[in-house]
C-alpha cells in the first residue's frame, strides 16, 4: 500500500470519527450552547436553586420520554402516554384517598393501570393488526382520557398520602427526588437497551422489521414489551406528578405525548426506527426543560415559547434528515 | 458537510433564542414606561394570556403597575389546561424573588405545594379569580362563580315566561369556575319556574358549543333561553340559533368585547361581567399594600356588571378604553 493511500484513509477515519462524534454529541453541544447562553441572560439561570427547578421540571416528561424512546425505536409511536398518565393517577386517587386503602396498594394500583394499558396498545397493535400504532394509541388515547374522566365524575383528587408524594415532592440534600429516580430509570434503561436479548431486538425490529423477524425474533412479544413498558412510565411519571402538585386531576397529562416525543426527536432517535439512545433522551428532555425555564425566566410568553421550541424540534429533525441523506450517498 | 449542518442547528437555536429575547426586551420596555425609580415588583401568574377575559386581567394589572409605580411581570401558559407548565412558571416567577406574587390557579390544588414552599420566606401572596385552600394567602380578589350564574340565570329568567325550555351550556368538564356558573344559572332557573331541557359541556369553545348547540335544537326545537358559562360558548350558541331562524335568548358570561359588540348588535340577550380588569388590577394594588405592611382584607369582591341592551354601548366604550 502507497503512502499515500494510507493518508486518504487515515484522513477519511478521521472524517468518520469526527462526524461520529458529532451525530453522537449534537444535542449534547446544543444543550451546553443554551446553558452558557441563557447563563449570560439571566442572573437567576445558573444559580442551585433554578439548575434544582429545571432538575424538577424536567422529571415528568423525562420519565415519558424514555418509555416513549422504545416505540420509536420501533419505528411506531405511543400517542396514549399523557392519557394513560391520567388515568394512572385517578385510579389511584380513588383507591387511595376516596376509599382510603393503604398507599402502597395506591402506587401498586397506579403503575399496574399504567402498564395494562400499555399491555392493551401492544394486543391491539400485535393481535387485532391494526395497521399502525399511531391507530391503536389514538384509540387507547380517547379511552383512557374518558374514562379518568368518568370515574371521578372530572373532580380534582387533593389531599395524598405522604408515601405517594414522597417520589414527586422530596429532596435528598439539595437534589430532588424525582430526579435521582430519573437518572435510575434511565440507567436501567441504559443496561436494558444495550445488554440484554430484548433490548436488541428492539433495535433489530426498528432497523428492519421483515428481516428480524426471519431471523427468529419474535416481533408481536417484543412489540407487546415495548408497549407495557412505555405505559408502565407513564403511571410512574403519574406518581411523580400528584407528588409534585399534591393533586390528581382527569386532564393532568394533556398533550404531553408531544413534548415526549419531542424530547426522543431532539435527542437524536430516528422516527425511521432503530436509532437513537438513552442518554440522547435525557439530553432532548433536559433541552425542552431548559428552554421553558430560561423563557420563563426571561419572562418570554408562552405562546412564543411554543414556537421555539417547535423550531428547535425542525432544527433537530432535519440535522437526523441530512444524515440520512449523507449515509445514503455515502 | 456534517459540520455545517450541526453548526446550522445550533445557529437556529441561538437566533431564535435571541429573537424571542429581544421580543421579549422590548416587552419589558413597553410595561415598565412611567415607572418611577426603586420600584416594587410584583409577578402575575394567570391560567393562561391567549383568550380576552385574561387579557382584560392582564391590562388591569399591567395599568395598577403603571399607575402606582410598580414593576409587573405578567405570565401564562398556552392554554387553561397546561396545568403543570403553570406550576413551572409560578416556581420560576418565585425564585426570582419579586415583592409579591398574584396568581389565579387553573387547578387550585395544584399550586399549593409551591405556594407553601415560597411563603417560608414571607413573600406576601394574593390570590385572583380562583381561590386555593392554601393558609398563607393575603387575600383572595374575585366574584363567586355561582352568584355570577345565578345573576345570569336571573336575566335569563327575566325575559321568558315561566315553563320556558331552556338549556344550559357548561365548560370542559370539571373546570370549578364554569361548573360554578351553570350550578348558579340552574338553581336561579330552576327558582323561577323554568324547565332546563338540557345541560352540555361546550368546552368553553365556540365551535363546539355551536355543535352542541344543534344537536341541542335537534331534539328540542323549543327552547326558548339558553345560559352558556362563557361568551365564546355563548356566541356559538347564538350561531347555531340564528341558522336555524329562532329568537332564542341566548346569555353569556365574562363580558368580552364581542359578546358586548353582539348585544349591541341585537345578537346575544346578555352577559354577566365578571370584570377581569378589576381582579387584574386590585390584585397589583393590594399586593403593593402586602409589600408594604400595609393591612389587606382577607376576602375582596371585585363586583359583577350585569350587561344587557340598556348598558351594552357604555361597557364597549370602558373595554375599548382598557384594550389599549
Amino acid at each position: 500500500m502507497s503512502e499515500a493511500v494510507i493518508q486518504k484513509e487515515q484522513a477519511a477515519e478521521e472524517k468518520k470519527s469526527f462526524k461520529h462524534f458529532l451525530s453522537k454529541f449534537g444535542a449534547l453541544i446544543g444543550l451546553i450552547i443554551l446553558v452558557v447562553v441563557l447563563t449570560f441572560m439571566s442572573d437567576k439561570f445558573l444559580t442551585v436553586n433554578n439548575v434544582m427547578n429545571i432538575a424538577r421540571q424536567s422529571s415528568i416528561n423525562a420519565l415519558l420520554a424514555i418509555g416513549m424512546l422504545l416505540p420509536i425505536l420501533t419505528a411506531g409511536i405511543d400517542l396514549s402516554v399523557g392519557s394513560i398518565l391520567a388515568i394512572s393517577i385517578m385510579t389511584m386517587g380513588i383507591v387511595s384517598v376516596n376509599m382510603g386503602m393503604s398507599p402502597i396498594l395506591g402506587i401498586i394500583v397506579c403503575l399496574a393501570v399504567g402498564a395494562g394499558f400499555g399491555l392493551l396498545n401492544g394486543l391491539l397493535l400485535t393481535k387485532l393488526r391494526l395497521p399502525h400504532p399511531f391507530i391503536s394509541t389514538l384509540g387507547t388515547m380517547n379511552i383512557a382520557r374518558g374514562i379518568a374522566l368518568i370515574i371521578t365524575a372530572a373532580a380534582p383528587i387533593a389531599g395524598f398520602p405522604f408515601m405517594i408524594q414522597y417520589l414527586g415532592r422530596e429532596f435528598v440534600g439539595p437534589i430532588p427526588v424525582s430526579f435521582l429516580l430519573v437518572i435510575a430509570v434511565y440507567i436501567v434503561f441504559h443496561i436494558f437497551l444495550t445488554r440484554t436479548q430484548t433490548g436488541r431486538h428492539i433495535y433489530a425490529i426498528g432497523g428492519n422489521k421483515e428481516a428480524a423477524h426471519l431471523s427468529g425474533i419474535n416481533v408481536d412479544r417484543v412489540l407487546i414489551i415495548v408497549y407495557t413498558i412505555s405505559g408502565l412510565m407513564a403511571g410512574l411519571a403519574g406518581l411523580v406528578m400528584v407528588g409534585r402538585v399534591n393533586s390528581a386531576f382527569p386532564l393532568a397529562g394533556l398533550s404531553y405525548e408531544l413534548d415526549a416525543i419531542a424530547a426522543v426527536i431532539i435527542g437524536g432517535a430516528s422516527f425511521f426506527g432503530g436509532v437513537g439512545t438513552v442518554w440522547g433522551t435525557l439530553i432532548g428532555a433536559m433541552i425542552i426543560a431548559v428552554l421553558r425555564n430560561g423563557l420563563n425566566l426571561l419572562n418570554v410568553s408562552a405562546d412564543f415559547q411554543m414556537a421555539v421550541i417547535g423550531i428547535v424540534i425542525i432544527a433537530a429533525v432535519y440535522v437526523d434528515v441530512l444524515r440520512q441523506r449523507n449515509s445514503k450517498k455515502n | 458537510m456534517k459540520k455545517k449542518f450541526k453548526m446550522f442547528g445550533a445557529a437556529a437555536v441561538v437566533t431564535s433564542l435571541a429573537f424571542v429575547a429581544g421580543c421579549s426586551g422590548g416587552g419589558d420596555d413597553a410595561s415598565g414606561s412611567g415607572d418611577g425609580g426603586g420600584n416594587e415588583s410584583v409577578s402575575v401568574v394567570l391560567k393562561t394570556l391567549s383568550s380576552p377575559y385574561w387579557k382584560y386581567v392582564e391590562a388591569g394589572a399591567k395599568a395598577a403597575g403603571e399607575e402606582l409605580g410598580v414593576d409587573v411581570t405578567v405570565v401564562g401558559p398556552s392554554a387553561e389546561s397546561q396545568v403543570i407548565e403553570q406550576v413551572n412558571m409560578l416556581e420560576d416567577q418565585v425564585s426570582q424573588s419579586p415583592g409579591a406574587i398574584v396568581v389565579s390557579p387553573s387547578q387550585p390544588d395544584t399550586v399549593v405545594p409551591v405556594l407553601e414552599q415560597a411563603a417560608q420566606t414571607d413573600l406576601p401572596i394574593l390570590l385572583i379569580d380562583s381561590d386555593a385552600d392554601f393558609e398563607g394567602k393575603t387575600t383572595f380578589i374575585g366574584t363567586e362563580n355561582f352568584t355570577a350564574g345565578q345573576e345570569g340565570g336571573k336575566l335569563l329568567a327575566s325575559m321568558l315566561e315561566k315553563g320556558d325550555k331552556v338549556a344550559l351550556i357548561a365548560g370542559a368538564l370539571g373546570n370549578p369556575a364554569t361548573d360554578d356558573r351553570i350550578k348558579g344559572a340552574k338553581e336561579a332557573l330552576e327558582a323561577a319556574g323554568m324547565v332546563i331541557v338540557a345541560e352540555q359541556p361546550g368546552d368553553s369553545d365556540k365551535t363546539k358549543a355551536m355543535s352542541v348547540m344543534e344537536n341541542i335544537l335537534e331534539n328540542n326545537g323549543d327552547v326558548k333561553g339558553v345560559f352558556a358559562a362563557n361568551d365564546d360558548m355563548a356566541l356559538g350558541v347564538l350561531r347555531a340559533v340564528e341558522a336555524k331562524g329562532l329568537d332564542t335568548k341566548v346569555i353569556g358570561t365574562d363580558g368580552t368585547q364581542e359578546a358586548v359588540e353582539s348585544i349591541i348588535s341585537g345578537g346575544l340577550a346578555g352577559t354577566i361581567a365578571q370584570s377581569p380588569y378589576n381582579m387584574g388590577y386590585q390584585g397589583v394594588e393590594n399586593a403593593l399594600k402586602a409589600i408594604k405592611g400595609e393591612t389587606v382584607e382577607e376576602r375582596i369582591d371585585s363586583g359583577i356588571d350585569i350587561i344587557s341592551a340598556e348598558n351594552a354601548q357604555e361597557q364597549l366604550d370602558f373595554l375599548k378604553s382598557i384594550s389599549e
